[in-house]
This record gives C-alpha cells, sequence and structure tokens, in this order.
C-alpha cells in the first residue's frame, strides 16, 4: 500500500441548510463524517488523503451560522463568518479591535476571505510531523517525531507539552480568551452549552489526538464576546517569519482596563504559539491588579508568565520571546520617530 | 527615421494573455481520449526496489498503464525520471496512468512496493566524517571535473572521501572542518599576503538550500502522432530542451515537438527543461493515448530541484586601510542526491572577482547527500559567496574603522580587471569584459543617502536598532556564439524567430528590439514567434546564468546586419552602384544621396524570393549550428531571411554585478527583522528595457532578501524526509516583507566587447540583495550575532539573550 | 475484535503501535464475567466445607500454638498495600482515558509506575532474605494439592495435603501476576524514555520501530491482563469464606483456628511463640 498525497478522495458532499439538518448527518455518519467551513484546515487533510472521512458536511450554506450581530451589551459572531468579515465589521472595529487585530495577522487575505472564525479556533495543529501523516501520539500512535534529539522543532511548544509537543496556530484564539467570549456548541442531540474561550481547547494531556472540546457530532455554531472588555486598552502582536501568510511564532493578545490613577483594574491576557492550547496567563492577571503598567510591572508578571518552561533544541528563543510579549502587552512598545 | 526600441519600455505581446488568464501554460492544454498519470514516490531516503507488485492496480477499471524504470533508457548513469535506486526521499519510483487522477492514486495505493533500505545521510559533514555514511552505493562525492569538462555541470567521477577525526576537531566550536579537499586552485602569494595583513579574521558560515518553487510546476502532457512526440512542458529554454528531451527518449531531435509558449518560472530549475517531463511520454507510448502529469507542490518540493547548500569557510587577511591581502576559501558543498553540480566553482572565482584578493586559495568539496536534488538556483555559487564572505568583510570593516561602502569599493574590479587562477593556456588569468562597480557603489551610496543612514544605524529606539549592509552581487552575464533567423516577408513585416523561453524576464521578445533596431523598423510591423519547435527556431542559449541578454542581442544583431546586408545587395543588384552605397531607413532600403531610388522592404522581400538562394533561406552560412538550418529549411521563401551566428568577438568572460543597499530594523525583543529600503544599481550593460530591467534587480534581490529573512528548506535528519515540503513551509518572500517603495537604477554603461553593450542581469541581484541584508542585520545587532542564513527571529533573539552566538554552527537544512 | 494496532512509519513499513484497546474490554469483561460466574457458582453448589468437628481436633491437638498466629509482618503488609494503591492508581490512569475519562494521566501513571517497580524491587529483595521466598512458587510437587484442591471444589471428600502458607490458588495468581507485573514494568521502564521524565534526557528513537512496537505492546498485554487479574483478586478478597485471608492483610494475623484449618503444619510451619501484636 503505497502512499500518496493528492488528489482528494471520493466522499459524500452534504450541504445541508439547518444546524438541525447538519446534526442529522453527523449522526448519521458519526465518526465518517467531517464538518467543512472555509475549508483551508480540512482540504489539506482531504487532499492529502490521510484524513478520509465518508461524508463532508459543508456549513456554508447555513444562514443562520453566519453574521454578526449585537446580544445583550455584547456581540455574537455566527461561526462561519469569515474572518474578513469580522475585519471588516464596524463595531468589532469600534469596541474589540483586538479581534480585529488577531483575525487580521492570520494567514493571507484571500486565505481569511474564506476561513472562517469558527474554523479559526477550531483547526488543527501545524505541527509538520504530524501534517506529514506520520503515526505520532496525535494521530493514533505511541510517539512524537517532533520532541527527539535529531527532532527539527523550532515552531513546537515550550509549555504544556505532554507526550505531543504540537501548539496552537489560530491567531484569533488568544485574543477570545482574552476578551472572555463564549463558544456556543450544539451537541448531537440538539442540546447547547456555552463554553468559555479558555476552555474550548484542550492540551493534549487531557485529550492527545483533538485541540477543541468538540466531540463528533458536535458543532460550534457561535461565538459571543460579553461587553465587559469592550474598549478596554487591547494589545495583539504576533511574531512571524513573515508579514502576512505565515502562522505565528508566538503570539500575545490582552485586555486591560486601567483605572483612574494609572493602576491596572483588570486584565485578561492569552498567548499562543507555546502550546498545544491557547494559554490564558491567569497568575499574571492576577499579578498585575492594581499595579501601575509599566515596565517594572510587566517585567514582574513577563517573568512569571515563563515559569516552567521547557525548550526543545530548537525552540528556546520562545521563552525570551513570550516573555517580552508579555512585557509588551503590559506596558506596550515604544514607538519609533525614524522618518522612514 | 522609426524612434530607437532598445532603452525604452514597452507592452511586451504575451502580457495581455499573462493577465486575463488566457496564456495556456503545460496544464492547460486536453487531447481527445487524454489519460492522467500519478507517481509514485519514495518514501526513504536511499533505498532498493526489490520487487513490485502492481497486478492490483492494473486490475483497476479505468487504469491504462504502469510505468516503472525498466522502461526507460538508462541515461549513462545520470539521472533518470523513474527509479530503481531512490537516492532522495520522493524519488519517482513509478508512473500511473489512468482516465483520472482520482483512479490513478487509488492505483496507487494499491500498489505493492518491496524497498530496501539503504544507508543515507542528509548533511554533508555527516558524510565525510570517519565512517560517515555515503549517499550513494557508488560514493559520497563528486570529484574534480573530467579533462575537458567545462562549466557548471561538467562531468565528474563518483568519489568516496573521509577525512579524519582531527579534521573534525574543531567542528563542535563551529569551525569548518578542512580535510582533504577534492578540488583546488590558488594564485598569487597566500602566506606572504596573510603574514602581511594588520587583520586576519577567519569565520565559517552556513548558506542554506532552497527549493526553487517557480508558480508553475513541472507539469507536462505528452501524445504521440505518426511517430513524432508531441509534448507540452515548462521549461526556461525551448530551443535546448528539444534535445534534451529527445536523449532522455531516446529519439531524434527532429521528431520532437516541444511546446512551450509560457512558463511559470524557473529559477534555473528548469534551465533545459525537467527530466521528469518524459514520463507521460512514455505512458503516452504505452497507452497509445495522451497523457497529463500534473506536478502538485509537494511533488514539486521534492523533484522541483533547490539550491545547493554550502557551508563555508573564509580566512581573510586585510592592511589596515582595508585592503584585502589574502584570501583562503574553503567550500563544502551539498550537491543533493545528484549532480554534478559546480555552484562551487562559480562561488569560488566570483569572491576572486568581486574582492579582488591578491592572492587566493579555493579548496572545495562537493559532496553527495540523500536530499532533494540541486540544479542551479537564480545566481548559484556566487550567492552562496556573498553569503560565506560578506559577514566577514562587514566585521573586518567594522574593526578596522573603514567604511562599509568603501571597503567593497578599494578592493572592487574595474575595467577588464582579472580574477580565478592562472589556468589559461599561457598561464595567464580570465578577465572580465568590463566592470563599472566602483560606479555603481558611488551611484548608490549617493542615491541610497547611505551617510545620512549610516549615521543612524545602530542607533536604539524602543526596542528597535537600525542597521545598513551593501553588497555587490556578481554572476557571469552572457555567452556567446548562437544563432538567429528573421525574415522580412512580402507584406512588409519583420519576423523575428526565438527560441528563447518565456520565463518572464521579455527577453524572449526584447531580442527582436535590437533587430529592429539595426533595420529601422517600427515595433508594430515586428512579429516575433516563439515557444514551439514546430515553429522553426534558431540555436539558442539557454536562459540560465544571465546569459540570454547578452547572447541573443549579439545573435539578433548578426541576423539584422545580414538582413541589412543583404538588402543593401539586392538594392545594389536591381538599381545598380555597390551595397555599400546603400541606406535603410523608413522600411525602404535606398541610395545614399537619393531616398527616392530604392526598395521598400516589402519590395525587397519579394525580390529575395525571387532571387533564392542565400536571399530567402536556400543558402545558408555553413557555420550555423544543425538545428537552425533545420529551422531555416522550413522557412525557405517565405521572404528575405537574415540568418547568422555570432561571431562577434569578445575580449573577456561577460559578468555582471549589482550593488544592493540595504536598511533594516531589528526589534531586539522579538528577534524580527524588517527591512525598511532596499536600492539595487545594476552595472549591467546597456539597458535593453527599462521596466524589465529594473522588474529584474528588484525580484532577483527579493530572492536574496528572502533567503537572508527566512526561506529554506527542512530534511528530517532521522528519516531524512523533506520537512518543508508545503509551499508555505519553504517561506517564499511576500510582497508584505519588502518595503513599498523598493528601489532599483542601472548605470547603463555599455559593455566594450558586445556590439548591443547589453549584459544580462537576471541573477547578480540575488546575492547583492542576500548580501546586503545580512550585512544591515550585522550592522544593527552585531556581526557575530549570526553565521548562518536564514537570519529568522529565534537565532538573533537567542544570541542576543545569551551575549553569545548560540545556533547550530554547521548543520544543514534545520 | 482486533488484537494488535498496526501504522505505519514515515518510511512507510509497518509498525506496531499498542495493542487494540478492544483488548482492555475484553480482560474487563473476562474479569467480571469470571467473579459473576464464580460467585453464582459458590451459590449454587454444594461446597465442601471441613466439618467443624474435624478442626475442633485439630486445636485441641495443638494447643502449643499461639491463637493468634502471624500471617504477614507489617512490612510486607505495607508493601502489598503501596503496591496495590500503584496498581489501582496504574490501572485507573491507563485505562479511564481509554474509555473515555480524558485527564492529563501520564505523570501520575509513570510516577505510580515507579512506586510499583520500588515495592516490587523491595518486595523481592524482603521476600529473598527475610521470607521464604520459595512459599510462593508453584512447583510439581504441588500437584497432589491441585488435584485434591480442585477435587474439594467439586465437592468430594479427599483426604490429599492442604495448602502450606499459601493456597495453591493464591500461588498460581502470584505466579501469573509476577509475570504481568514483571510485564509492565519492564516496558514501563523502557517507555518512559518515550516521555519527558526528570530524570533523562527523551529519546523516542532509542530503540528500533519493531522493538519499540514489542514494547508497547507487551506493555498492552501485560497491562489488560493485570485488569482481569485485579478483578479476580479483588473479588477474591471481599469473598466472605476469603475474608479472613483479607483481615489478614490488614492485621497482619491469623487465628490459630484458622491456620490449622486451611493450613498444612508441615508445610508451613508455625512455632509456638509470643502473642504477635494486634
Ligand atoms: C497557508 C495557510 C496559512 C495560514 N495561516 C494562518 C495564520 O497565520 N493564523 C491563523 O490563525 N490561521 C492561519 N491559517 C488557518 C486559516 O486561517 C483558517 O482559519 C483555518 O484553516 C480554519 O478555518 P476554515 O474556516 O477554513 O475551517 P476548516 O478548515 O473547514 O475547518 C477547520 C477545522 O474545524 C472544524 N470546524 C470548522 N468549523 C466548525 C464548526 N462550526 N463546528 C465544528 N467544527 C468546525 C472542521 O471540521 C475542521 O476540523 C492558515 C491556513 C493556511 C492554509
Ligand atoms: C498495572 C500496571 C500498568 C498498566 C495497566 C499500564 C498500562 C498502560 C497503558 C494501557 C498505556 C498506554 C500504552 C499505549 O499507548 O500503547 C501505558 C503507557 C505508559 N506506561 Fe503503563 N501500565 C502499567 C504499569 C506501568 C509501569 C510500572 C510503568 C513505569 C515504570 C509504566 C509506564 C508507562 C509509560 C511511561 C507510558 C506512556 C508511554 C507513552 O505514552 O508513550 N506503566 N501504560
Amino acid at each position: 500500500m503505497a502512499v500518496i498525497r493528492d488528489p482528494m478522495p471520493a466522499f459524500e458532499l452534504f450541504q445541508p441548510t439547518s444546524v438541525e439538518d447538519a446534526q442529522a448527518l453527523l449522526r448519521r455518519y458519526g465518526a465518517g463524517a467531517w464538518v467543512l467551513a472555509g475549508g483551508l484546515d480540512s482540504f489539506d487533510w482531504l487532499k492529502d488523503r490521510i484524513k478520509r472521512p465518508e461524508a463532508v458536511v459543508d456549513l456554508s450554506g447555513i444562514p443562520e451560522l453566519r453574521g454578526v450581530r449585537a446580544r445583550g451589551d455584547g456581540l455574537e459572531i455566527g461561526a462561519m463568518t469569515t474572518l474578513t468579515e469580522v475585519v471588516r465589521h464596524g463595531v468589532v472595529r469600534e469596541r474589540y479591535a483586538l479581534l480585529l487585530d488577531a483575525a487580521e495577522a492570520a494567514a493571507s487575505p484571500q486565505i481569511r476571505n474564506q476561513g472562517t472564525l469558527g474554523g479559526n479556533v477550531s483547526q488543527d495543529t501545524r505541527c509538520w510531523y504530524y501534517r506529514a501523516g506520520w503515526p505520532c501520539y496525535r494521530a493514533g500512535g505511541n510517539i512524537c517525531y517532533a520532541d527527539t534529539p535529531e527532532s527539527i522543532n523550532r515552531e513546537h511548544a515550550i509549555l504544556g507539552a505532554d507526550r505531543c509537543v504540537a501548539v496552537n496556530p489560530s491567531d484569533t484564539a488568544p485574543a477570545l480568551i482574552a476578551l472572555d467570549a463564549q463558544m456556543v456548541i450544539r451537541a448531537a442531540n440538539g442540546g447547547e452549552r456555552v463554553v468559555a474561550a479558555e476552555d474550548y481547547f484542550v492540551g493534549p494531556g487531557k485529550d492527545i489526538t483533538r485541540m477543541t472540546v468538540l466531540q463528533p457530532g458536535d458543532l460550534l455554531t457561535a461565538i459571543r464576546l460579553p461587553g465587559a472588555w469592550a474598549g478596554a486598552r487591547f494589545y495583539f502582536e504576533k511574531v512571524r517569519d513573515r508579514q502576512v501568510w505565515d502562522f505565528a511564532l508566538v503570539s500575545v493578545a490582552s485586555a486591560m482596563v486601567v483605572g483612574a490613577g494609572g493602576a491596572i483594574e483588570r486584565m485578561r491576557l492569552a498567548v499562543n504559539g507555546v502550546a498545544a492550547r491557547p494559554l490564558r496567563l491567569q497568575a499574571v492577571e492576577d499579578l498585575v491588579r492594581g499595579r501601575p503598567a509599566n515596565e517594572a510591572t510587566a517585567a514582574v508578571a513577563a517573568n512569571l508568565a515563563i515559569a516552567g518552561a521547557q525548550p526543545l533544541r530548537f525552540n528556546a528563543y520562545k521563552v525570551p520571546l513570550m516573555r517580552n510579549l508579555v512585557k509588551r502587552a503590559i506596558r506596550g512598545v515604544e514607538a519609533t520617530t525614524w522618518a522612514s | 527615421m522609426a524612434e530607437r526600441l532598445i532603452g525604452r519600455n514597452y507592452t511586451p505581446p504575451d502580457l495581455v494573455a499573462k493577465v486575463t488568464g488566457r496564456a495556456r501554460y503545460a496544464e492547460d492544454f486536453r487531447a481527445d481520449g487524454m489519460l492522467f498519470t500519478k507517481l509514485l514516490l519514495s518514501p526513504m531516503p536511499h533505498a532498493r526496489v526489490r520487487r513490485i507488485d502492481a497486478s492490483a492496480a492494473l486490475a483497476m477499471p479505468g487504469v491504462k498503464a504502469v510505468l516503472t524504470a525498466d522502461d526507460l533508457p538508462d541515461l549513462g548513469g545520470g539521472e533518470r525520471a523513474l527509479t530503481n535506486e531512490p537516492v532522495y526521499a520522493g524519488e519517482p519510483i513509478l508512473a500511473v496512468a489512468a482516465v483520472d487522477e482520482l483512479t490513478a492514486a487509488e492505483a496507487i495505493e494499491r500498489i505493492e512496493v518491496d524497498l530496501e533500505p539503504l544507508p543515507f545521510v542528509t548533511d554533508p559533514l555527516d558524510s565525510l566524517r570517519p565512517g560517515g555514511p555515503n549517499a550513494r552505493l557508488e560514493g559520497n562525492a563528486w570529484g574534480a571535473p573530467l579533462p575537458g569538462g567545462q562549466g557548471p555541470g561538467a562531468p565528474a567521477p563518483l568519489v568516496t572521501l573521509k577525512w579524519t577525526p582531527q579534521d573534525f576537531a574543531e567542528a563542535d566550536m563551529g569551525r569548518l572542518p578542512m580535510g582533504k579537499p577534492l578540488e583546488e586552485w590558488a594564485y598569487g602569494d597566500l602566506d606572504g599576503g596573510f603574514a602581511g595583513a594588520a587583520l586576519v579574521l577567519d569565520e565559517t558560515f552556513v548558506v542554506q538550500s532552497t527549493c526553487h518553487h517557480p508558480m508553475e510546476t513541472r507539469s507536462a502532457m505528452a501524445y504521440w502522432q505518426n511517430g513524432k512526440l508531441f509534448i507540452h512542458a515548462s521549461t526556461q529554454s525551448v530551443a535546448q530542451t528539444r534535445g534534451n528531451i529527445a536523449r532522455w527518449v531516446g529519439m531524434s531531435p527532429s521528431d520532437v515537438m516541444l511546446i512551450c509558449e509560457y512558463t511559470g518560472g524557473g529559477f534555473g530549475s528548469k534551465g533545459g527543461g525537467a527530466v521528469s517531463s518524459v514520463i507521460p511520454a512514455f505512458l503516452s507510448r504505452k497507452a497509445n493515448a495522451p497523457v497529463m502529469m500534473r506536478i502538485t507542490r509537494e511533488e514539486e518540493s521534492y523533484i522541483g530541484r533547490a539550491r545547493t547548500n554550502m557551508t563555508g569557510r573564509a580566512r581573510i587577511g586585510f592592511a589596515k586601510d582595508g585592503r584585502i591581502t589574502a584570501l583562503d576559501l574553503y567550500i563544502v558543498q551539498d550537491c543533493g542526491a545528484y549532480g554534478p553540480l559546480g555552484d562551487h566553482r562559480s562561488a569560488g572565482l566570483a569572491a576572486s572577482l568581486i574582492y579582488q584578493p591578491p592572492a587566493m586559495r579555493w579548496r572545495a568539496v562537493n559532496v553527495i547527500t540523500n536530499t532533494p536534488p540541486r540544479s542551479q538556483q537564480r545566481s548559484p555559487g556566487p550567492m552562496q559567496a556573498n553569503g560565506i564572505i560578506e559577514p566577514v568583510i562587514t566585521k573586518a570593516a567594522r574593526q578596522l574603522g573603514v567604511d562599509q561602502v568603501q571597503i567593497r569599493r578599494m578592493n572592487s574590479p574595474e575595467g577588464k580587471a582579472a580574477f580565478g587562477p592562472a589556468a589559461g593556456p599561457g598561464g595567464q588569468r580570465a578577465h572580465v569584459t568590463s566592470a563599472f562597480i566602483k560606479q555603481a557603489l558611488d551611484r548608490g551610496a549617493a542615491q541610497f543617502d547611505w551617510e545620512a543612514r549610516k549615521a543612524r544605524a545602530g542607533q536604539r529606539q524602543g526596542s528597535k536598532i537600525r542597521g545598513v549592509g551593501v553588497a555587490v552581487g556578481p554572476h557571469g552575464a552572457g555567452s556567446i556564439g548562437f544563432d538567429s533567423i528573421m525574415t522580412i516577408r512580402p507584406d512588409g513585416r519583420l519576423y523575428v524567430q526565438s527560441g528563447v523561453g518565456n520565463l518572464g524576464t521579455h527577453s524572449v521578445i526584447d531580442l527582436a528590439r535590437v533587430a529592429a533596431d539595426v533595420l529601422d523598423m517600427p515595433w508594430d510591423k515586428v512579429e516575433v514567434i516563439w515557444g514551439d519547435t514546430g515553429k522553426h527556431l534558431p540555436w539558442t542559449c539557454m536562459s540560465v546564468g544571465s546569459q540570454t541578454t547578452h547572447a541573443m542581442t549579439r545573435a539578433n544583431h548578426a541576423g539584422a546586419m545580414d538582413t541589412r546586408r543583404k538588402l543593401q545587395e539586392i538594392a545594389a543588384r536591381d538599381l545598380g552602384g555597390s551595397p555599400d552605397d546603400y541606406d535603410i531607413g523608413g522600411e525602404r532600403v535606398y541610395r545614399r544621396g537619393a531616398p527616392g531610388r530604392g526598395l521598400s522592404y516589402a519590395q525587397a522581400a519579394r525580390r529575395a524570393i525571387e532571387l533564392g538562394g542565400k536571399y530567402d533561406g536556400h543558402a545558408v552560412p555553413e557555420d550555423i549550428n544543425p538545428m537552425t538550418k533545420e529551422s531555416a529549411a522550413s522557412l525557405v521563401g517565405l521572404g528575405l531571411m537574415g540568418i547568422a551566428k555570432d561571431n562577434y568577438p569578445r575580449d573577456g568572460v561577460t559578468y555582471s554585478f549589482v550593488v544592493g543597499f540595504a536598511e533594516v530594523e531589528v526589534d531586539i525583543e522579538t528577534g524580527k527583522t524588517t527591512l525598511i529600503d532596499y536600492l539595487g544599481v545594476g552595472d549591467v550593460g546597456t539597458v535593453i528595457n527599462p521596466r524589465s530591467l529594473l522588474a529584474q534587480i528588484k525580484g532577483g534581490s527579493c530572492l536574496g532578501i528572502a533567503h537572508a529573512l527566512f526561506q529554506k528548506a527542512v530534511v528530517d535528519p532521522r528519516y531524512g524526509v523533506t520537512l518543508g515540503d508545503r509551499f508555505h513551509y519553504s517561506k517564499p518572500l511576500s510582497i508584505l516583507d519588502v518595503p513599498a517603495s523598493m528601489k532599483a537604477d542601472a548605470l547603463d554603461i555599455a559593455d566594450p566587447e558586445t556590439p548591443v553593450g547589453a549584459r544580462g542581469v537576471g541573477e547578480p541581484p540575488v546575492g547583492a540583495g542576500y548580501g546586503a541584508v545580512l550585512n544591515a542585520i550585522a550592522d544593527a545587532v552585531g556581526e557575530d550575532v549570526f553565521r548562518r542564513a536564514p537570519v529568522t527571529a529565534d537565532i538573533v533573539l537567542t544570541s542576543l539573550e545569551n551575549g553569545r552566538r548560540m545556533h547550530d554552527p554547521l548543520r544543514a537544512h534545520v | 475484535m482486533g488484537i494488535l494496532t498496526w501504522g505505519r512509519n514515515p518510511w512507510d513499513q509497518p509498525i506496531l503501535t499498542h495493542i487494540s484497546w478492544d483488548l482492555f474490554w475484553a480482560s474487563l469483561f473476562a474479569g467480571v464475567a469470571f467473579f459473576v460466574a464464580h460467585a453464582g457458582y459458590m451459590v449454587f453448589s454444594t461446597h465442601r466445607k471441613r466439618h467443624a468437628s474435624e478442626t475442633d481436633a485439630m486445636e485441641a491437638a495443638r494447643a502449643d500454638l499461639p491463637p493468634r498466629i502471624v500471617r504477614h509482618s507489617g512490612v510486607a503488609r505495607a508493601f502489598h498495600w503501596v503496591m496495590a494503591a500503584a496498581m489501582f492508581t496504574l490501572l485507573l490512569t491507563a485505562f479511564l482515558p481509554i474509555a473515555g475519562v480524558k485527564f492529563a494521566w501520564v505523570t501520575w501513571h509513570w510516577t505510580a509506575g515507579l512506586v510499583l517497580t520500588g515495592s516490587i524491587v523491595f518486595h523481592i529483595v524482603h521476600a529473598t532474605v527475610w521470607l521464604d521466598f520459595w512459599s510462593i512458587w508453584v512447583g510439581p510437587a504441588d500437584l497432589p494439592e491441585l488435584r485434591a484442591e480442585v477435587l474439594r471444589e467439586l465437592g468430594h471428600e479427599v483426604p490429599g495435603p492442604r495448602p502450606g502458607k499459601y493456597p495453591l490458588g493464591n500461588r498460581l495468581y502470584h505466579l501469573v501476576i509476577v509475570l504481568a507485573a514483571l510485564g509492565v514494568v519492564a516496558s514501563g521502564l523502557v517507555m518512559m524514555v518515550r516521555v519527558r521524565t526528570p530524570f533523562f534526557t527523551r529519546n523516542p528513537y532509542l530503540f528500533s520501530d519493531a522493538t519499540w512496537g514489542g514494547t508497547y505492546v507487551l506493555h498492552g498485554l501485560a497491562g489488560v491482563a493485570l485488569v482481569g487479574l485485579v478483578i479476580a483478586h479483588v473479588y477474591f478478597a471481599v469473598r466472605p469464606e476469603k475474608w479472613w485471608i483479607t483481615k489478614s492483610m490488614i492485621v497482619g494475623w491469623i487465628t490459630r483456628r484458622q491456620y490449622l484449618e486451611h493450613h498444612d503444619p508441615d508445610r508451613w510451619a508455625v512455632n509456638a511463640g509470643p502473642e504477635p501484636r494486634a
């Protein structure tokens, strides 16, 4: 049985127009079904002939999954809203610019036109050993090819590794955690549950073959942004090799409310690219509360942030990188005055 | 008189088709009953095929044929389209033709290939270690070229070379081991040069490999008609690919009809076509139907060629004023699984040329590894030399307190500068046709505002530091001796046959501008015929090595002069006097002083057909290539034929130069470099097509910039498999990685050794971009922060964090 | 039901990755089925009991013995319970995730594995030096006892030999569990190289794919075997007629009557001695 990548094997394609129909299909096909959103992650797997679903359920024809609407004092974004639509939305721009910055940093304009917010947070890791179809833990095997004395693992995890050292690639994920977003999940039986963004993602310790809490049959239908963090002082930064069309090496997203006296009243802060799940740094959030948003606070907080980091052969840089990005999220970046 | 075309912008005739999508590339063609093929690739970096069982595949409905290496002729041990001894992971072992790709892929999954793993190696130094593995059963390195061997791909013997443990004594300290070399040359008094130096630096640098990844992969479609092979392929050279395909298939070139009107880039990876393109040809014969082979991006990253990576060590002596006194260069080249390639030799020569050391030694080993095959990649060799040597020059300038532009200026070649070893027949050294680098540096420094930028370099604002860098990128830029055919036909138009590949550089068309100028022909009366060997094309250089503009402007100048002479002769014959009494202009040939007495070009064309003989192609010069003769024979009697070989003299070897200036901003909290500004100034002879030329300088620089910043190829050492097998993993440059206002300029000083004055430009900007950006980063963060490329954030940040260089010093493909 | 799970390595060669987790369910099922069957049998069968009068007679004959007879020293009991805790931790950490209860189990697992390893090493040393090492082993000499026990189980009255310190069933069980435990311990210790621990650099490439495959399969087979064995063990431990044994593992002694009733004083000789501490 020789291996060949491309073209996409045949499958039944379903294009339901309601969530109920979609779920009926997911129930019918069980583990043989694949949920298709924008396809930027899905098609990789399908075209590589690594994942071979019997049926593909394309969500793009379900109107209720699409669009941004007001909800209470916040927003509800349909899971199938494209990243471009998120970026262009007036209220997102005005009140949740953190999500805008994060969504705009993802991939490339073409990919953002097609990729959805729901897909972006649900996407699989980009570990190149795993993506090559090698039989690693995440693929159901008994080895991590990325953490051996010979592995090339510049992009891999420094925190929270448990056998698998892959990282979560999503740019919007840390922003949603920082905004305290809520993920609305419809289970196969039709029941709805709402999960905080930080709990949406799972690490390999908990489930080495999944990136999120989604179980077969589950659909992410919407993402809710509460009003609590709207218009806060935001910071998003993604460090990558190229300015576009590149995944984050490390990214940071934070929302901060600063009191009249200049002290940090409250803050939410998350980093991605360092672990298999985007990490909310609660200890840092607690530490900075009540302190001024300055270099001194940033330095202490940043050192706390990287506590316990365990670099691999080629990714030691992620430790200072994460530290510095956390610092910047707290104290900002000094602008330069060079003319050109 | 028509306005001179040379030096003016124009809209090339293929442009609209390209931007509207009407242009048809190899995979856009269809033929009746066409089958599709998919490839079975070796999962192992080195193995022997013990057994193939394709019976289950062949039993599937829709599966028409299976092709294995046993169906292919032997190519004297050279690389074939399919193999029974894969020497790199991803090498094609067999191909299946089926009614569609899905069926072909499913068929492949049912084929059992029993592979016996063989020893393999992915890092050249590992292969040189005592007891290290050999990449090929026959050896681990290419020896010196066989006697009479010339040029970058000269045939060489396969040898086994192992160094001693003592050779590796300093490897852990990051110094390239320098065991017994397989090739070397030297000139001048090396010891004296070092002895007299005020400063001697000795540094090792790792230049990465990068996959070519042109936008169009090497797809091909083929069918047979009455014994002739019709093949749609993607190549950089239409004229010279035909012969290669004939050789790979084992047939006569005249029976090969190669169609390639548009090539989606090549960058050296499709110089003479791609050996894989004959797979559909063989399958088509076997299945008796046209066969299309669409190469995927992943496949392209295996079979699509890559740059030779080099680990180089340069020991350089400097006088107090910055002048180089001696240069000792050692290169370990990784040639991939096939070859041989001569980038390491080009690198040595380029170093000798652009740094003009009075004494120099060059030593090299050309190692074979089980990594995807290499071929020349835009500036093969000189770019790598820039990478190895520029950091040393930068460091020396800093230590000696000499300006970076000045140190390069004082060491740069001028005029007919000599370079390389004393290898001429009389023991003389080679020299270039011309070099005006000092002018280019001066012009660039002024335009770039070097002094002002230099003043702020090294300054820090917030977490950002600026740095400036300059480098001279050289490359051989012109061959000679090719042919041209053109006809003025009774419709009064000039038809120029162009055998150049249409790979995006416009040289395929530019050459006709030269002919039009010589004949004073308005551009709208000129027709360029290209892209199909069925269209009777002349013997043409390959569009590699930046040679086309030089070679083919010369050939077409010669052809146009022949046309002109024939016009004069016909006029003299009909209207009296001697040919020299006649002049041309306004699409007429007329008697000097009596413009009324003459013939229109259309009349002259009719007369040529009547006269026959040499005038309409019945008689052709003796010295032209057989291919040109064959093409001329098919164009006989269509009009007045100008046909000639480029016999213009040339004193020297043609080289072009681009000087790159870069300013970068490095964020020391993230390690990330941003290119702020860039200027490339070309010393490339007469400018033929300004817009295209400047685009070449910018585009070529972009490749070098990407090499400096992030582009790379990654191989897992344990399994010997390419990891960067996705387009985005190999990290080609994106438009947002270069400044919006990247600038380019050219001196436009004619080269004295060619009638048109033009030299090539494609390659020299690559080393300029690479070197300039590397130097600028070194300027910003310190010249000891990195000794390998690409200089990504991780390298800079960890080095700054630890106060010393931290990256893996010698390992390749990380 | 599969037995082994295969994968293909990056060179497209077949490799063993684990046993099939179906085997876990099978072992679980077998364990439960055994106790259900045995319990049912015990309820309905005419299980032969030694007549109380017989035992009375024996007790009278051996009044020299103390009323409480030491069966397990404190150290031995500590070992047993530590090992049991480790075993339960190992089983739960290994199989709950497979059964669908997800949590970060690996560190707990190998930590418990080390505890188990430590206690086993201790036990071997202790048993060799201080205990009657051979009392627990099974050999050809046990054949008559085997026959007698089987017949007794079937309700026959047979004279035959009675057990020494450890009843034959115990000893057979011990043998199987020794094999399984050594299997998980040996393979588990090696598998620690595959994961990140504080003790050495993780090196999943230490052995060939085939060796690793064998190791994982051994670990899996021995592991699932332990599922059934442990279920059986626990089942017997809580059975009313065996409760005196379980109790002895807690308190350390049995009564003279129990001693005489269930053991062959020739094979497990107890000297008259001081009263053991309770
Ligand atoms: C070259 C490249 C570069 C990229 N760079 C970046 C980057 O820099 N940053 C970044 O954040 N992303 C990046 N991406 C990812 C991209 O932006 C998409 O967001 C992402 O691939 C998934 O979005 P999608 O809508 O295409 O989802 P799909 O690919 O269709 O789905 C992704 C996964 O989520 C599941 N899924 C999707 N929607 C739902 C739902 N509503 N309910 C349940 N399950 C669901 C699917 O089953 C699938 O497993 C890149 C992708 C590519 C191809
Ligand atoms: C009752 C005893 C044990 C049982 C039932 C058991 C069971 C298991 C199972 C089912 C797995 C998953 C294996 C796989 O993925 O193929 C596992 C993994 C593992 N076990 Fe055990 N085990 C036991 C004892 C031990 C011991 C004693 C050690 C070490 C000293 C140990 C160390 C490990 C390690 C390190 C792994 C993880 C390997 C990996 O995921 O790659 N185990 N065990």
